[in-house]
């Protein structure tokens, strides 16, 4: 549906993207996952029309959207990073004034605010001004203002920040519940259990490239060897590092703090096999977890570095 | 459009304040300002080398003269004076005025000045007025002497002269309520200096320009919410969000310059001229330069609390320039006098003060408004082309 190709941008010669390309389909979540600076907005600005990129191209159902950018404005919603509503206007206001653009007039613009507002969940509150609103009442209004003329494709740039996990599970339930209605969704965040939990296929950008691309599964098995099991003992010293780096499978281990991190290639059998070592040794268990790799496990192995950094 | 004009009208309750306060400052500010400049009257320096019996009563009719201050000096204080520009310039009486004036031939009598001005002009009208009404008496006077020395052969007709003379000039005081009527209407309103009126214009249009700026400059709220980059992503034209945005600026500005101009002519009781579509014309020309100037302004500005903080400098220094709070004849300088040609405030001016006070008619709004619509346009140009960046 969406072909982004070889995609440059650049800021007083600072490189925002490099090279970027990937193909969204439709009725997906598309996510783009990656830290602050990793060129995720950039890319966004380009797709809706807002930056033109130095060199590449973006194309909707095979037409380019740089020579024509009509063709994806009318198709396309977005939700920015930012909260993009005037303040001293009311949620209906503003509303409003967003289908407007968008050549939703009379009746029409009506109905639709009251079908989006109860998308989000702010119907009885519409009147008070926005500045009166919470920050998570301001961020579902500010993705209400993308819905209104029904797009096929909705682009939320990190929806979520600062904002209360209350409100942010009503977003990103919302995302999915307008993702089963068949809208195709390009969702960017920082915070990777929300990609893991809405995006089917998935772009991992660091310093203006993609470094990583597929589905979830597929970025895990990147990193599959990555299971971590964290264990607490009665006795924790050199000794028992030793013995446990002995198994075969664990390829690294390590004191931290009051617990042993192992790392270890990821099948069940071998943590059994890690218990029977403890337990043959005298040694007892006080508690034990084992982590299986996700997106921040997969962005640390290709960038040696967390998300959050 | 429709739908940005709409918002923009919308959102004109945001600036409500600024619009009420700033027509209520330039009407109080007229009120004020207006009481005050009325009774400024330029100082002019007599310097009298006759020292004759006339030259003291010519001395004598212009000091009865209200419109300027007349003190007398000598020729080389005189000279200072107006090189200095304390002064609106030195009329000279010089020798030889007595027999001159006497005789009925033509008199002669300097004027040094910086420049040719209106008030300059105003005064030489007064002085050939009054050299005219003292030569008309000392005629009627001779006449009458000549007569009466004629008939009475034992009269002194050195008595009768002087007598028939003061008794002349003495009859165009109860000749004057009738005289001066007329002359306020010909003359007096063609060249005269009215400082209410002058207040009444200036402070329209300088507190009028901050309704303009401030009502283009919600673009920059736009791009301080956000929104702006909302709107160019949308299917909306950035042609039709500065168009929707500049006419709602505008009709703000028109709507506020409309009514300080019927507060003026019914609460401040001041007539407006001979032609009103010529007032318009210039005010018309008026909001669109300086709804223009806020869009350039709000092209290199990046904020509004920026425009808060520039847009006072820039519009009093433009303002205080192009003479909205003095008359610029007043001014000598000529490099402030060049920098008042490029200021808009300086044409508003002009071709509405040439209207309401100089009684010209609409003719005298064209050059004006010409000038105030090819400074908007070069405003408007560099505007959207400091926007599209």
């Amino acid at each position: 549906m969406l072909r982004v190709e070889n995609l440059y941008k650049s800021f007083n010669n600072v490189k925002a993207v490099e090279g970027v390309s990937f193909e969204v389909s439709r009725g997906k979540v598309f996510g783009l996952l990656g830290p602050n600076g990793a060129g995720k907005s950039t890319t966004i600005s380009v797709i809706s029309t807002l930056l033109e990129p130095d060199s590449g191209d973006v194309f909707l159902e095979g037409k380019s959207i740089l020579s024509n950018p009509g063709i994806i404005r009318k198709n396309l919603g977005v939700v920015p990073q930012d909260i993009a509503l005037y303040p001293t206007l009311s949620g209906y206001e503003n509303l409003s004034f967003w289908g407007s653009v968008y050549g939703l007039r009379g009746a029409e613009l009506k109905k639709r605010i009251a079908e989006v507002s109860d998308v989000i969940g702010l119907n009885g509150r519409l009147k008070d001004r926005v500045d009166k609103y919470s920050g998570g009442m301001k961020r579902r209004i500010n993705i209400g203002a993308a819905l209104l003329h029904k797009p096929e494709i909705l682009i939320m740039d990190e929806p979520t920040v600062g904002i209360d996990p209350q409100s942010r599970n009503h977003i990103l339930d919302t995302a999915l519940e307008l993702n089963r209605q068949g809208m195709t969704i390009i969702y960017t965040s920082h915070y990777m259990e929300e990609v893991e939990y809405l995006c089917n296929e998935i772009c991992i950008m660091d310093e203006g490239k993609i470094i990583a691309s597929g589905n979830k599964q597929e970025l895990i098995d990147l990193v599959k060897e990555k299971t971590q099991i964290n264990i607490k003992l009665n006795t924790m010293n050199d000794s028992v590092l030793s013995a446990l780096k002995e198994i075969k499978g664990v390829y690294e281990a390590r004191l931290n703090e009051d617990m042993i991190v192992l790392f270890v290639s990821g099948s069940t059998a071998l943590t059994a096999e890690i218990i029977a070592k403890i337990t043959e040794n005298g040694w007892l268990i006080e508690s034990i977890d084992v982590k299986k790799p996700n997106l921040e496990a997969v962005f640390l192995h290709l960038t040696g570095k967390a998300l959050r950094d | 459009m429709l739908s940005i004009i709409k918002l923009r009208v919308l959102r004109l309750r945001d600036d409500v304040m600024v619009f009420v306060l700033m027509t209520a400052m330039a009407l109080g500010f007229t009120a004020i300002f207006g009481a005050s400049f009325d009774s400024y009257k330029p100082s002019v320096v007599i310097v009298d080398e006759d020292k004759s019996f006339y030259s003291e009563y010519f001395i004598d009719e212009l000091e009865k003269n209200k419109s300027f201050n007349f003190t007398e000096s000598d020729k080389i204080s005189a000279s200072k004076e107006v090189e200095e520009g304390r002064v609106l310039g030195a009329l000279i009486v010089h020798k030889g005025f007595h027999e001159g004036i006497e005789a009925g031939n033509e008199i002669s009598l300097g004027v040094m000045k910086v420049k040719d001005d209106v008030l300059i002009l105003s005064l030489q009208e007064t002085v050939s007025g009054i050299v005219l009404k003292m030569s008309g008496g000392i005629k009627v006077a001779g006449l009458t002497a000549d007569f009466i020395h004629f008939a009475t052969d034992e009269a002194n007709i050195e008595e009768i002269r002087e007598s028939a003379y003061n008794n002349f000039m003495e009859s165009w005081k109860f000749r004057n309520p009738i005289s001066v009527t007329s002359t306020v209407a010909a003359t007096g309103a063609a060249s005269g200096y009215n400082g209410l009126k002058h207040s009444m214009i200036g402070f329209t249009l300088f507190f009028s320009m901050y309704t303009m700026v401030f009502a283009i400059g919600t673009i920059l709220s736009d791009k301080q919410y956000k929104t702006w980059e909302r709107m160019l992503i949308s299917p909306v034209s950035k042609t039709s969000i500065l168009g929707g945005s500049m006419i709602v600026a505008y009709l703000t500005g028109a709507v506020q310059m409309g009514l300080l101009i019927l507060c003026g002519k019914y609460l401040l009781k001041i007539d407006w001229g001979s032609s009103m579509a010529g007032v318009l014309l210039v005010s018309a020309a008026f909001v669109f330069a300086v709804t223009s100037l806020g869009l350039m302004m709000s092209g290199f500005i990046k904020t509004q609390g920026q425009l808060g903080s520039m847009a006072p400098i820039i519009l009093t220094s433009t303002s205080m320039l192009g003479g909205c709070m003095w008359p610029l004849e007043i001014v000598n300088n000529r490099i402030l006098l060049f920098l008042a040609e490029l200021t808009p405030q300086k044409w508003a001016m002009q071709g509405i003060e040439s209207i309401a006070s100089n009684g010209m008619g609409f003719e005298a709004a064209v050059l004006p408004s010409g000038i105030l619509l090819l400074m908007g346009m070069i405003y408007f140009t560099v505007g959207v082309k400091a926007l599209n960046k």
